[in-house]
């Protein structure tokens, strides 16, 4: 459905504007070979460029925070018409240029600000996690899973979260180790914060971190992993039971689209958010395309029986389909912090019969029952 | 062949010598442009439309040269007095922090913020320095590895304060602080996001330490220290003195130049690779390539800022990858230093005599 509409948009552009050429730049904050947040990105590119043949892109890798305003100025002396600035260190830079180039379109990854000519965007794996704890739960023999953590921001305290609350629908009495390593990228943190997590017994393994050190360090252990971000699947393919996903070229695809139809100018942006989930296919459940459970997986999944409030007695495999299905599905008939919820303190923050509001999410601070280890910020009310 | 040493050399030749070391670096950048499918002739075009066609793009390489400058001067003075500062990256830092300290705590509002902050960071990046300098006349401990490991302390410093104590709360969970006052901005240039303030402190400084060191008695002995410490004890200078003011001028230096930074660009504080771009490192090239001169590094200083400023418009104009932009700026350093050889020894082609 969504490919027929854009292609719509695409021809009916192409109609309005005759064969104009649109060009559009990113600023990336890593390199392209990251194997992580960057490179996701980068084929988020390629895909549109290779859509629509009226749009020719550009982009800068590593750009320091301090320097995106200067970036923008050369990509706008290039010609460039919409800039999509990928790190939420960009934010003012952003809107400072979005005000001196009125006429050019700009989206920021992650960021919360928008302006008449800047709209923001974000694919977000929170419902993913939740399924990805679902299988640590039924795989853990020790009950304790080990999760490898980049930075305590609410992003990552989201995917703990919703991670850990799958876990313990599928084991209500296993808890998860955080390590934080504060950095983005940094194998041999994360090698060293996944050794000390098995020494304290962990048994699984998920992590935020952009290479594939923590699916290597436990794979050489026997441990099962959960990939991240990229597809890992083949740097552990005995070991590497799902992950997550992420497919930024939808979302490129379709504001390239919409602007190049004319939906979209610099005079409207002020309320295009993207928020995109399974739903839109922004991200995917599996440590490979097209691979929702490593196959390898299945039988120790299905011999795991949970007894589910709406599905009754299950077996974990068949639930995580099942609510993998729901998840996808517009409607929403089902979402990870569905209330009753309490935190890690004992004070209800999701009640019964509610959902979270996207601003409750994107803010989340506090830690679900389960969790374990330092959490930073943690309120206390 | 072989180097002879040259004994001294005049005007002319350490004046050519250089000229000749940037032609080579320019030309052999472009050449490794070329072969990696960059046309010279283009790599040459983009960077003068980049950078000297209007003032926006030419205002670029000033805000890169900024921090060079000031921290290069600083240098300058402290190796004259073979005070060997490898730690104004650190001292940067430090500068960076008191400065936002100031912006964000002092309570301090309106007009007098900026000079404030600017004070501060002066003494925080001195004393910072000064640590360094007092161990050396005091217990002669290298200089070169404390100045050096103090920039790590900086670094995890910054790193703690905004990940903890400091972090901001409108920073949504980021390793930030809140965003500063707007007293606490420097003005920018009309049209562009240079902080013109920070153009005028580098000249001034540079200035201020070459008067200090060429038309002054303490800048006599500054020099008497570094290039005759016996000498200069005989002369009754005090060493620990001299090399305390010495260390306070250097990393006071410094930290302006991590005032600038925040107070110009950041507007808050945050990982201390983004604060500072290696500019703490590379000031250690700008004063030696000055020969240590407070207002040379103005000089060198302008051209490693558009050495830098190039590598940033041929990143976007022409797309090169920016591994190959960061071996660029490599080279052309390289290429600098290694020509100072010349300037010391001269070639002799042929055997050793006799």
């Amino acid at each position: 459905m969504r490919k027929v509409w854009i292609a719509v948009l695409a021809v009916l552009g192409a109609l309005a504007f005759g064969q104009q050429e649109l060009k559009a730049g990113w600023l990336y904050v890593g390199p392209i070979g990251d194997y992580g947040w960057t490179h996701a990105h980068d084929v988020g590119r390629r895909e549109a460029a290779a859509a629509f043949p009226w749009l020719k892109t550009i982009y800068v890798e590593n750009v320091p925070e301090g320097q995106a305003g200067s970036y923008i100025d050369q990509m706008v002396r290039q010609g460039v018409k919409v800039i999509f600035a990928t790190s939420f260190g960009y934010m003012d830079a952003v809107l400072e240029a979005a005000k001196r180039y009125p006429d050019v379109i700009f989206a920021h990854a992650t960021g919360f600000k928008r302006a008449p000519n800047v709209a923001t965007y974000m694919a977000d794996f929170y419902q993913v996690f939740y399924l990805n704890g679902l299988m640590a739960g039924a795989l853990t023999k020790t009950g304790k899973v080990g999760y490898v953590a980049a930075f305590p921001i609410p992003e990552l305290k989201r995917h703990i979260n919703a991670f850990t609350l799958g876990v313990r629908a599928a084991n209500p009495k296993a808890k998860v180790l955080v390590r934080w390593i504060y950095e983005w990228y940094n194998p041999a943190a994360a090698k060293e914060a996944t050794e000390a997590l098995i020494a304290e017994g962990a048994d699984v393994f998920a992590f935020t971190e952009d290479s594939p050190t923590v699916v290597q360090v436990a794979a050489e252990k026997g441990f099962p992993s959960f990939s991240h971000y990229s597809p890992m699947l083949k740097f552990a393919p005995d070991h590497v039971v799902s992950g997550q996903l992420v497919h930024w070229g939808v979302i490129y695809k379709d504001f390239l689209a919409k602007v190049y139809a004319g939906l979209y100018t610099p005079k409207n942006l002020e309320d295009v958010d993207y928020w995109w989930l399974l739903p839109q296919g922004a991200v995917e459940l599996g440590a490979d395309f097209g691979v929702p459970i490593n196959p390898k997986f299945a039988g120790r999944l299905k011999a795991k029986a949970v007894n589910h409030p709406i599905f009754g007695e299950i077996n974990v495999y068949d639930l995580v389909m099942k609510l993998h299905g729901l998840m996808k599905d517009v409607e929403l008939a089902f979402d990870p912090f569905q209330g009753p919820i309490k935190d890690r303190r004992g004070i209800l923050r999701v009640p019964e019969g509610l959902r979270l509001t996207k601003h409750q999410l994107e803010t989340m601070e506090w830690a679900v029952e389960g969790v374990v280890g330092p959490w930073p910020n943690e309120p206390k009310k | 062949m072989r180097l002879v040493p040259r004994g001294p050399v005049g005007p002319a030749l350490s004046l050519l010598v250089p000229l000749f070391s940037v032609l080579l670096a320019f030309a052999a950048s472009l050449l490794l442009l070329a072969l990696f499918g960059t046309s010279p002739r283009e790599a040459a075009v983009a960077v003068y439309q980049g950078l000297f066609t209007d003032l926006r793009g030419f205002s670029e390489l000033l805000r890169r040269a900024v921090p060079l400058v000031l921290a290069g001067a600083g240098l300058a003075l402290a190796f004259r007095a073979q005070f060997w500062n490898i730690g104004a990256e650190g001292q940067l830092l430090l500068g960076a922090v008191a400065a936002a300290g100031v912006a964000l705590f002092s309570g301090i509002e309106g007009g007098w913020l900026l000079p404030a902050m600017a004070l501060a960071a002066f003494l925080a990046g001195g004393l910072w320095a000064l640590l360094a300098a007092v161990l050396k006349a005091r217990l002669e401990v290298n200089d070169v590895i404390t100045t050096l490991m103090l920039n790590y302390v900086a670094v995890y410093l910054v790193e703690w304060l905004i990940h903890g104590p400091w972090k901001g709360k409108t920073a949504f969970g980021f390793a930030y602080t809140d965003r500063f006052p707007e007293a606490a901005s420097l003005p920018l240039f009309p049209g562009t996001a240079l902080a013109w303030p920070g153009v005028v402190l580098a000249v001034l400084l540079a200035g201020f330490f070459a008067w200090l060191l060429f038309a002054t008695t303490f800048g006599f002995e500054v020099r008497v220290l570094g290039e005759n410490p016996e000498a200069a004890r005989y002369a009754g200078v005090r060493a620990t003195v001299t090399l305390s003011l010495v260390a306070l001028f250097s990393g006071g230096a410094a930290g302006l130049a991590g005032f600038v930074e925040v107070a110009g660009t950041h507007h808050k504080l945050l990982s201390p690779l983004q604060i500072s771009l290696g500019y703490g490192y590379t000031a250690i090239i700008v004063a030696w390539l000055a020969r240590n001169h407070p207002l040379l590094a103005v000089l060198t200083g302008l051209l490693i800022g558009f050495v830098f400023a190039a590598g940033d418009v041929l990143k976007v104009a022409l797309m090169v990858p920016f591994q190959l932009v960061e071996v660029v700026n490599g080279l052309v350093l390289f290429f600098l230093i290694a020509g100072e050889v010349f300037l010391r020894y001269r070639v002799v082609f042929g055997g050793r005599r006799g």
